[in-house]
């Protein structure tokens, strides 16, 4: 029997292939320079607390890595094929359009995993340089990161479905990346409130994701472990905006 | 083709996500009216909170607690000491934000107690500290045997409050300012051998350079000391 | 009675550009009604705005019509069966630079279904059609305008397309590039292929077409045989500037 790739994987090999050419691989050269001048100053100012700021460090930079670049790439894949063309070569072709959307998805995710596991190494193998072994609940840490990534990158999708232009995706994920981690200070501020406040701070506590749920990274020891509502969480927020965004895309026209 | 289904389905998913993270998440961390800001550091606890870093903001709001301790407050000689002499009336708070932005900090906590109870004479704030630290980890008993050896310090029972840390000196994330400060007790009540015990696993451990210096000069104070003296007209 | 290639019933096509405050409407085609039969080369030729590029799309599935109803080999342009016979060349088509030609070919022959050995042969074969075999080692980025609009057309080929869809196959071109062209196109259409290209070159749209369609601020103005503007004194552009002025 002859291996039919689907289309869907088709695009996401793709996309991530573009990621390659686009030589993304250059930023595990600068996180890795960042986390080697972190690696110093740590040593010179946190003393005995050198672990665990240089495990923190590390941690806070490669979420902030992986969300920059796929925020920048995913708030204008969609764009950048609309003015090149490439999507009338796409759509003229009998593609089903939750495929390429899936696809494209898909591809970035993994774009995502591929850069968290590679700086994760390097993060490792410095950690382990300068003395120290694997952090408690470190591989939760990376799963709470990608987790957080996949949600604002099939938002960012959505939103630079309708939005003018790349940067206003950018600025609107960004908020809700900061807004996600308001989560429970908004839930205890609505507690707090009344009347109309409190009817707009509950309207943002379930439009809004709640990141600090996957944000193992800030969890001490055994608290890192993240529960399966946190994966469930993560699968729902991604399948809604990931049909949002095909909703708007079912029936764009190029 | 109606798409209506598909926004429906949309907005059914994201609702559950949203179901699902407020059934399951309880927020381990001091509400938003219990962090009072240093001043100048509103900003940061906004980035803090913002990013998700409480921790690493933690490690930098305690960074910049040690460096305040180790700055000389006064100049005139006889009041400054390696230990950090000198008022700082800040360290409370300074110590307490720490602990706001990550309760889960514990060496933190366990190293402004002991500076508080030990080096500055401050008892009281050291148990108020431990108190607000005891509020978000009730289950960690290192705080609880703390808030023992500052009651057993009060009775001026050196030997008492040096066995009542020990159990926390063998957690490898124990603040060496804490070991340094059992060690003294020590030997002050005359355990020389595990005073030496001691010092010698901050000068095999410790990276910092100070309490590794000062180890090692006590170990060879501590060497002198126990070197049997010749008796007298005695031969051995 | 088979099913004609292209079919336009009625079909208009307005654009709407949201404002600040209301929108911005332009109609690009109105009571547009015309068939192609299956195995013709046909051109559609009008000045700048006149809303040629808008009838590809609306025959490829990338626009949907306002009003009326747009058919392919008798289905819904987008309809999944009524694409798999469509091959479709934009204007001025974009491959990544750095990508050799075989393999962006084998990812819009992976879009179009085919894989395993099939994808092959097929990227092998359209690179032979357009003569891009010679120049396999090179990259996109190397490539001339004439090499590139061969790579597009080779893309459009893949899937052994029963109507071709070519919008300024040869715009820009230089006069050999045109040549090879043509006798590309003829010899697809000589297959059994249709073939429906738009043009500003009238004179490539006479040497090629079997019939012409000639579009003025967004209706078909006329449609003229190769009979007809043989017959005529000035040939097609004669017909052609009658129309438009």
């Amino acid at each position: 029997m002859r291996p039919v790739l689907p289309v869907g994987a088709a695009v996401a090999l793709n996309s991530f292939s573009e990621s390659v050419r686009n030589r993304f691989f250059t930023i595990f050269a600068v996180f890795a320079l960042a986390a080697i001048y972190a690696s110093v100053l740590a040593g010179v100012m946190a003393v005995d607390q050198e672990g665990r700021v240089l495990a923190d460090m590390g941690l806070v930079l490669m979420e902030l890595t992986v969300l920059a670049y796929a925020l920048f790439n995913a708030s204008s894949v969609l764009l950048r094929e609309a003015e090149t063309k490439t999507i009338y070569l796409v759509f003229s072709r009998p593609v089903p359009r939750w495929a390429y959307l899936g696809g494209k998805l898909g591809g970035s995710l993994l774009t995502s995993v591929l850069m968290l596991a590679v700086m994760g190494l390097m993060h490792l193998l410095l950690l382990k340089l300068r003395g120290f072994g694997v952090p408690p609940g470190y591989a939760w840490a990376l799963a709470g990161s990608f987790l957080k990534i996949a949600v604002i990158t099939s938002f960012a999708l959505f939103v630079s479905l309708f939005s003018t232009s790349s940067v206003s995706t950018l600025v609107i994920s960004g908020v809700l990346w900061t807004a996600g981690h308001f989560a429970a200070e908004t839930r205890f501020l609505a507690s707090q409130a009344a009347g109309a406040k409190a009817a707009v701070l509950n309207a943002a506590v379930w439009l809004i994701p709640n990141f600090q749920l996957f944000n193992a990274r800030d969890a001490a020891g055994a608290a890192a472990a993240l529960p399966p509502a946190a994966f469930l969480s993560a699968a729902a927020w991604v399948l809604g905006t990931y049909l949002a965004a095909l909703w708007l895309l079912s029936r764009k026209e190029f | 083709m109606s798409r209506l289904p598909l926004l429906a389905a949309a907005l059914l998913s994201c609702t559950a996500g949203a179901a699902l993270s407020a059934r399951w998440y309880v927020s381990p961390f001091p509400p938003p009216s219990e962090i009072r800001s240093a001043p100048g550091g509103a900003a940061e606890d906004m980035l803090a909170l913002a990013l998700g870093a409480r921790r690493l903001f933690a490690d930098i709001w305690f960074i910049r607690l040690m460096q305040y301790y180790g700055t000389p407050e006064q100049l005139v000689e006889e009041e400054v000491s390696e230990n950090g002499g000198g008022l700082y009336l800040e360290f409370l708070p300074k110590s307490r934000h720490v602990l706001e932005i990550d309760p889960g900090f514990t060496a933190a906590a366990l190293y402004s107690a002991g500076s508080l109870a030990f080096n500055l004479n401050r008892p009281k704030e050291a148990e108020e500290l431990l108190g607000y630290a005891l509020k978000y980890s009730p289950k960690e008993w290192k705080y609880l045997t703390m808030l023992a050896a500052i009651g057993y310090s009060k009775a001026e029972k050196p030997a008492v409050v040096a066995a009542a840390i020990a159990p926390i000196l063998k957690d490898p994330d124990c603040p060496v300012m804490l070991k340094q400060l059992a060690a003294f007790l020590n030997k002050k009540a005359g355990n020389y051998a595990a005073a030496a015990a001691i010092y010698s696993d901050i000068a095999a451990t410790s990276r910092d350079e100070a309490y590794v210096k000062n180890a090692k000069r006590e170990l060879q104070i501590l060497a002198g000391r126990e070197a049997p003296a010749p008796a007298k007209g005695t031969a051995r | 009675m088979t099913a004609p290639a292209v079919s336009f019933t009625g079909v208009e096509k307005t654009y709407k550009r949201p404002r600040l405050l209301g929108a911005e409407y332009h109609t690009a085609v109105k009571d547009l009604s015309f068939e192609i039969q299956a195995g013709e080369i046909t051109g559609l030729l009008g000045l700048n705005g006149a809303g040629k590029t808008t009838i590809m799309k609306l025959i490829t599935g990338l626009l949907f019509p306002t009003e009326g109803q747009v058919r392919v080999f008798g289905r819904s342009p987008s309809d999944a069966a009524a694409k798999a016979r469509v091959g479709f060349l934009p204007e001025l088509p974009y491959f990544p630079p750095q990508e050799k030609p075989a393999a962006a070919l084998a990812y819009y022959g992976r879009l179009s279904g085919l894989s395993g050995p099939e994808l092959s042969l097929a990227v092998e074969s359209a690179m032979h059609k357009t003569g891009l075999d010679l120049y396999a080692g090179k990259r996109v980025f190397e490539f001339s305008k004439g090499m590139l609009q061969r790579l597009g057309l080779a893309q459009a080929l893949l899937h052994k397309p029963d109507l071709l869809v070519l919008d300024e196959p040869v715009s820009g071109l230089d006069p050999l590039a045109i040549h090879d062209i043509r006798g590309l196109l003829a010899g697809l259409n000589s297959e059994g292929r249709a073939v429906f290209l738009s043009s500003h070159s009238i004179s490539e749209v006479e040497k090629l077409c079997a019939r012409v369609l000639i579009m003025v601020r967004g209706t078909l103005a006329r449609t003229v045989t190769r009979a007809q503007w043989e017959a005529a004194a000035g040939g097609l552009e004669a017909i052609f500037v009658e129309a438009v002025r």
